[in-house]
């Protein structure tokens, strides 16, 4: 039975339009504490929206959300405090240094200064404390911005598109630092549409179309449920002066036809190898949602 | 609203307009402009300082001894006729650019005629900017004086003063002095007009706003934190100015009055637009149309003032409000501020601020509504 204090988020049946069009159109979901729970879905999908009504930045046209125990309407001063935004846009004050924007934050939410100090340990960035942030790559500043939304220690933290414009290198190191956050107990949520982003790091996804939740569940379930059964079978065959060539072929384990095809090679006597070939988050994500992620 | 927040936005903005050099700019540049005021109205104040004393002297009366003891290290002029003296000063009350300080008049046989019993005549001539009435009535004791060394202790001479430059009406080189002064200082009030709006339309499209609106802080800690370092920037820079031409005289409470008054007014000018405009490049078309409603008065009523004083020109600037703070700081700065002649300056400008600010709260208002959304 869950513990009414291990939900993190509990979203009923959230709404808003924006002058006649419905960008969120009726999610409800929930997300563990300690959970990273991923939100994927195309651009214009109602990703961003969601996050804005759940931090309190947009009022929601119908429905309910409680996030961190406080009710994202009524209760919004209380929320402020116990979450942690990390935006799609690179919002840093660009003239000021990397520890004079987050020592503006410590001013917002009553730290001491050297709070900002550890966070820059944290995401070590301390030798580059003192540089304006302009002269920072997107990596560093990517950062730098999860580094400001940990200052006050909230129990639950946003990311929207988190790896967006990395290189691959500072992309692994973001996922890595995420995966750290919850295993210290931080409750994640994450927006993307980076479908191998989402396969690494949520334990799990929602898929969110045209404003609505078209499946909730684990990635793995997710693939097993909805991926087809397929094997990669390599093959040998015998050539007329005696060479051996190989073939790979794909089987489709719910196809009958196939089925009998493989029986056919297993009793020749050709089949070398067998592999198992897992559908990708990506290609569950078109099958349910008849979409392309991005 | 906190206080706590607003601090920490006006703090975090006060550093950011000294690292940006656009608002670094429009923080020195009044400061430069006084300086270039202060030197200009420096050289015409060494173009038209008085000095010496004009004297005419034809009898060689040993009176012009004992007046050179007196005005120690002042020289003296020695004139040809009365009629170039007179005409160095004269008439009564008029406004006369001369370079001497005094002019006297001595009759022919001045010393014979004291010691013969008459009463003779000594024509003195005074230029009030340089020549105090105190100092007036030292030189007539210390001509009396000299009189009854001659003669008999009864004071055997009489005065026939004529004085010019009266201080009541401000000399050429005061006037102008007052007048860049207010010029300099209605300039430095451009600097709320344009920090306001910058400040605002910088944090909406960088998004900086959008991370504040998940912060502690609340759309009206943003506004009033921003107003607040616009305003303490607002007054460090008048103040600069006005020290630097020289402005702390005259109603020194009236002008900081003022001063404070029309800076007010600067400040919510530039919320309005602060909360209407959306890019930079509008912030700049806004503050170079301010500034030149700004300049335009500044010079109707400062450096231009005896062109333009009296001309259509002048009397199509009164429809702007930057007017009336031009002539109230001018005013102040020349004493002459009462209740009743800056009666419509008060009104105009607190009425405007009023105005402007119900004006800047409706339209912030609907900003607020659709901030989430920006």
């Amino acid at each position: 039975m869950n513990n009414i204090l291990d939900i993190m988020i509990e979203a009923h049946d959230l709404r808003r339009a924006f002058r006649h069009k419905e960008a969120v159109a009726g999610i409800s979901f929930t997300a563990r504490r300690g959970e990273i729970f991923g939100l994927l879905g195309p651009n214009g999908a109602g990703k961003t929206t969601t996050i804005r009504i759940l931090t309190g930045q947009i009022d929601p046209s119908g429905g309910s959300a409680m996030v961190a125990g406080c009710d994202v309407v009524k209760d919004r001063a209380r929320l402020k405090e116990r979450i942690g935004v990390v935006f799609e846009e690179q919002n840093l004050y660009e003239r000021l240094s990397a520890r004079n924007n987050l020592a503006f934050s410590c001013w917002l939410y009553g730290l001491p200064e050297s709070r900002a100090d550890e966070v820059l340990d944290l995401v070590q960035l301390r030798d580059r404390a003192k540089d304006h942030v302009s002269t920072f790559s997107n990596g560093m500043r990517q950062r730098l911005m999860i580094a400001r939304a940990l200052l006050h220690r909230p129990p639950m933290l946003f990311l929207d598109e988190p790896s967006r414009g990395l290189d691959p290198i500072s992309a692994r190191d973001i996922r890595l630092a995420i995966k750290q956050l919850s295993e210290e107990g931080i409750t994640i949520l994450l927006t993307t549409h980076l479908m191998d982003e989402a396969d690494q790091l949520c334990q799990r996804v929602a898929f969110i179309v045209n404003g609505k939740i078209v499946a909730n569940d684990t990635p793995r379930n997710l693939k097993l449920t909805h991926g087809e059964r397929v094997l990669m079978v390599t093959l040998t065959e015998h050539g007329q002066n005696g060479h051996s060539a190989l073939q790979d072929m794909t089987i489709k384990l719910d196809d009958p036809a196939d089925q009998q095809r493989l029986s056919v090679w297993m009793a020749q006597d050709r089949v070398l190898a067998i592999h198992s070939h897992e559908a990708t988050l990506e290609e569950v994500f078109i099958e349910v949602a008849g979409v392309r992620p991005a | 609203m906190h206080i706590r927040n607003i601090l920490a936005i006006a703090r975090k903005d006060a550093l950011d307009i000294l690292l940006n050099k656009t608002t670094l700019f429009f923080l020195i540049s009044p400061i430069l402009i006084a300086v270039l005021f202060a030197i200009i109205g420096g050289l015409l104040a060494n173009r038209s300082a008085s000095t010496g004393l004009l004297l005419y002297n034809p009898g060689n009366s040993h009176v012009e001894q004992y007046i050179g003891n007196v005005l120690t290290g002042t020289p003296i002029v020695h004139a040809h006729s009365s009629d170039e003296v007179a005409s160095a000063f004269g008439p009564q009350g008029s406004h006369n650019n001369t370079p001497y300080i005094l002019g006297l008049v001595v009759p022919p046989n001045f010393d014979e005629s004291l010691r013969a019993g008459s009463h003779p005549q000594l024509t003195l001539y005074i230029n009030a900017s340089a020549w105090s009435a105190g100092d007036q009535q030292l030189l007539e004791h210390a001509l009396s004086d000299y009189a009854r060394s001659v003669t008999s202790p009864q004071p055997p001479i009489s005065f026939a003063v004529t004085m010019v430059n009266l201080p009541t009406t401000s000399n050429f080189v005061q006037d102008y002095t007052q007048r860049y002064a207010m010029a300099g200082l209605l300039y430095s009030l451009t600097i709320g007009i344009s920090f306001v709006p910058g400040l605002l339309v910088e944090e909406k499209e960088k998004k900086t706003l959008r991370m504040l609106m998940v912060s502690p802080a609340s759309w009206g800690d943003v506004v009033l934190g921003k107003l607040l370092v616009a305003l303490v920037y607002q007054l460090l820079v008048s103040a600069v100015v006005l020290a630097i031409l020289g402005g702390f005289s005259g109603q020194i409470p009236a002008l900081l009055f003022f001063v404070l008054l029309s800076s007010c007014f600067g400040l919510v000018l530039g919320l309005l637009f602060g909360s209407i405009i959306q890019t930079n490049g509008n912030v700049g078309t806004f503050v170079g149309i301010v500034s030149l409603l700004y300049t335009l008065p500044s010079l109707v009523l400062g450096p231009l003032y005896n062109v333009l004083q009296g001309t259509p020109f002048e009397q199509a600037m009164r429809v702007l409000p930057m007017y009336y703070m031009a002539d109230a700081f001018l005013k102040a700065l020349q004493g002459q501020a009462t209740l009743q002649n800056t009666f419509l300056d008060i009104i105009v400008l607190l009425g405007g601020t009023i105005l402007l600010f119900f004006v800047s709260i409706w339209s912030l208002r609907r900003q607020a509504a659709v901030i989430g959304a920006i």
